[in-house]
């Protein structure tokens, strides 16, 4: 068989990955069985420790979210232009599939990076760690290995194979990296709650210790924050890609990627608050006051700044789907609602982010008779908080569905009902949800911490049964218009950047909040830190390292994606 | 404008063992607000939302109980605080004895009088025998080994050399240094010889990991939690101890 360079070169790049991969662990079993217990802690030049640890696991985590969301919806995209016949699916898939090989190296290489510098930084730690997770080393090589063979085949096989072979390479690839994460889930979940070890912290279940009290909450959250972030940089990448078009066609492809990009991040982030509400919640009932410092004590301002950011994500994905009303033949019927949906996500948003309590001087605090606002202190409370969020997520459902139906008609007989039902069932979903937020103002704590489940219940009941309806209703609809792809204004595209740093941000900082409720333990009640770095930093100082790993991924990812971009640039030839 | 402060490790208050009352409510105080970290969840003064308010406790503490006085229902609280919940509150607290509080029998003495002192008069001395100890000695429940202590105590032994160490934590009651003769445990007089660093630490702190043949697993896990081997040590000492075994090549 021959292989192309670019066949070869990559072939290279998986073998040095895996080498490395391979000679982290073999040093890291060696470390472990001759004194790497010796020493606690070694010190990292300029930067100390637990910074470059920090920058080089975020960076990693980063890499892997983006390597293991994109061929989930790679995937869903070739099914869908598999069943279709629609080859514009078929397309995109592959030209997903294309940022995936580049940046699969680097997740591979900064994974063993991490891994060298937590042998060498915090030798007692990772020892400890191996003590636990030993066994669950070699079925994580194994599926690293057959990960980058179902990629590279993925990739590669795209029109080699029958579709439906290709499909189950898909299928194998999503698989695999989904078992990989959830393993190595297991070891930072186990680190906040751990489980299976006797009180002297020796390993009674190795079952336990993956199983732990979080890590399946974890695990659902990085699937569908992954899918989140992955879709939000696919769509940035598109937007980049349309900036810089020479044709129509070119834009025209570039801002349909861009649209199926935000379509999937978005579809990602209205789930996620829910599943995060489940991981809080497991943190609160591993250990309360885990969940005291995490929503009330050290980090509680970090879950301000989340809700700044997150409100910036909502405005800015609706903002997007309004521009993108504007290409849309029909659909300038529905800007009138535009000016409401706007209004109601400001007012959720400003209740979301508003604290409970206020940073003043003694004489302002004085002034308002304690730390508390007398009047926005009543919105700084979980009860108002989560009745806003909920509220803001049905608002953007609402941007989706008028944006979906933009150039249609519904012809079915039943029309006007399915309209009504439609409405109705937002109607009442919303009076619900305020009613549970003011009732929460009423009932004691334990009462309280419960009515966010009927909430989100009620939400996803609504979303659900009204997009069933949907999908029944614009059946065999109208067409009054077309969707002129590319025809959008750059300022879509800018959006798309922003939301795709918003998004890396957000996962930077929820990063740091989910590592660093552990506080002053490395394991949980099990293993102290008891390193110089055994504090926890001050918001500003964990922002603007957050923020610096943010503009290093970005950094790394443009130099991905240029050469991604080099494959389809003519051959060097010369001038002569 | 948002908050900006750097939180660290709470640091042990000093507790001594000829403490008056006075001194016990204030050492109290100070653990409670600190290593205690108790206003974390309870309140002082105003409804709690998550812990009851700790305002009058003092007085209250004697009647929540039949049976109990006020040193007993403030030990229960603190050793088992799933044992009674005020009504209206979630069971949310960790044992105060147990990480991540990981408070010492005296620090427990002291927080009760000064529970004491809110509504009441402290009537416990450092001298009370409580139903409930937080000496792993004591207890089914050791502290995991681990944890390794930041007790000044300690670090201040961490100067000894290795032969200071080994006599110190009285090793050489059961293992001799000098000849291959066997006492309660194997002589380590070669012991540098037979295993690695790694295993010699690995012995230390977990002795029932591979026991030495012809003598009894458990015996020196019991001894050492026995002695609070675990709550002593600390990593330097045991860096010393291990390099220090580590050179007996028999000769």
């Amino acid at each position: 068989m021959i292989l192309s360079g670019h066949h070869k070169s990559s072939i290279i790049k998986f073998v040095i990955s895996f080498g490395v991969f391979l000679a982290g662990t073999t040093v890291i079993f060696a470390q472990s069985q001759s004194g790497g217990a010796d020493v606690d802690y070694r010190e990292f030049p300029f930067f100390g420790s637990r910074i470059a640890i920090w920058a080089v696991g975020e960076l990693h985590l980063m890499y892997a979210a983006f390597v293991l969301a994109v061929p989930m919806f790679a995937l869903l995209i070739e099914f869908i232009g598999y069943k279709t016949g629609d080859k514009r699916y078929d397309k995109l898939a592959h030209e997903l599939t294309s940022l995936l090989s580049v940046s699969f190296s680097f997740t591979a290489t900064l994974g063993a990076i991490l891994t060298f510098m937590l042998m060498i930084l915090y030798p007692r730690f990772t020892s400890y760690l191996i003590s636990i997770f030993d066994k669950t080393f070699w079925p994580y090589g194994l599926l690293f290995f057959a990960e980058a063979g179902f990629l590279y085949s993925y990739y590669y096989g795209w029109g080699k194979f029958s579709p439906r072979v290709h499909l189950l390479l898909g299928l194998g690839l999503n698989i695999v990296g989904t078992a990989i994460m959830f393993i190595a889930n297991a070891w930072l979940a186990f680190m906040t709650s751990p489980s299976g070890i006797d009180e002297a912290g020796n390993l009674v279940s190795t079952w336990d210790a993956v199983n732990n009290y979080i890590w399946m909450p974890i695990n659902i959250h990085r699937v569908i924050a992954n899918i989140c972030f992955g879709g939000a940089i696919a769509a940035a990448y598109a937007g980049f890609k349309f900036l810089g078009a020479k044709t129509k066609e070119e834009k025209a492809h570039y801002d349909w990627m861009g649209y199926v990009g935000n379509f999937i991040a978005i579809s990602a982030l209205l789930p996620l608050p829910f599943a995060g509400y489940w991981l809080g919640s497991e943190i609160y009932a591993f250990r309360a006051q885990m969940g005291m410092v995490l929503m009330g004590g050290a980090f509680s301002w970090l879950f301000i700044i989340q809700a700044v950011l997150i409100g910036m994500l909502f405005l800015g994905a609706n903002y997007y789907l309004w521009l993108g009303m504007e290409r849309i033949e029909g659909a300038e019927k529905y800007k009138k609602f535009v000016k409401y949906l706007l209004a109601t996500i400001t007012v959720c948003f400003v209740v979301w982010a508003t604290p409970h309590s206020l940073v003043a001087t003694v004489e302002e605090a004085r002034k308002m008779g304690g730390a508390h606002h007398p009047v926005l202190g009543i919105l700084g409370v979980m009860s108002a908080k989560n009745t806003a969020v909920n509220i803001m997520i049905l608002t953007t459902y609402i941007s989706f569905l008028l944006y979906r139906r933009g150039n249609k008609v519904a012809t079915v007989s039943w029309a006007p009902l399915g309209h009504s039902a439609q409405f109705l069932i937002f109607a009442i979903t919303i009076i619900f949800v305020i009613a549970i937020g003011v009732i929460g103002y009423f009932v004691e704590a334990t009462v309280r911490i419960g009515l966010s489940v009927p909430q989100v219940i009620s939400v996803l009941f609504a979303m659900t049964s009204v997009t069933i309806i949907d999908i029944f209703l614009f059946r065999n609809a109208r067409i009054v218009g077309q969707i002129k792809w590319g025809e959008i204004p750059a300022r879509a595209q800018y959006m798309l950047f922003f939301l795709a740093v918003t998004f890396t941000w957000l996962m930077g900082l929820m990063g740091y909040v989910r590592s660093g409720l552990r506080l002053h333990w490395h394991v949980y009640e099990v293993m102290k830190d008891t390193s110089v770095d055994a504090y926890t930093p001050t918001l500003g100082f964990a922002s603007t390292v957050v923020s610096c790993i943010v503009i290093i991924f970005f950094v790394f990812i443009m130099f991905n994606f240029w050469l991604t971009g080099l494959l389809h640039k003519k051959d060097w030839e010369p001038n002569t | 404008m948002v908050p900006q402060k750097e939180t660290h490790p709470p640091e042990s208050a000093e507790v001594r063992e000829n403490m008056s009352s006075a001194e016990m409510v204030v050492v109290g105080e100070k653990i409670s607000i600190g290593k205690g970290t108790c206003f974390l969840c309870h309140t002082m003064g105003s409804h709690g939302s998550r812990a009851p308010d700790l305002a009058g406790i003092g007085g209250r503490a004697a009647e929540r109980i039949e049976g109990y006085s006020d040193i007993d229902y403030l030990a229960e609280s603190l050793f088992e605080p799933g044992a009674y919940i005020v009504e209206g509150y979630n069971p949310i607290m960790t044992p105060a004895h147990k990480a991540p509080i990981s408070l010492t029998q005296p620090e427990v003495l002291a927080v009760i009088a000064y529970l004491q002192s809110l509504g009441g008069s402290p009537t416990v001395t450092m001298k009370t025998n409580l139903k409930y100890s937080a000496d792993p000695s004591a207890t089914a429940t050791p502290a995991p080994t681990l944890v390794v202590s930041n007790d000044e105590a300690s670090a201040s032994y961490d100067n000894l050399s290795g032969d200071e160490l080994f006599n110190k934590y009285a090793c050489m009651a059961c293992h001799s240094l000098t000849d291959p003769v066997q006492l309660l445990g194997p002589s380590l007089y070669d012991v540098g010889d037979r295993l690695s660093r790694a295993e010699i630490l690995e012995s230390i702190i977990d002795p029932d990991a591979v026991v030495t043949e012809g003598f009894v697993k458990g015996v020196m896990s019991a001894t050492l939690q026995g002695a609070g081997f675990d709550e002593d040590i600390t990593p330097q000492q045991l860096r010393t101890l291990v390099e220090f075994l580590s050179q007996k090549k028999g000769s």
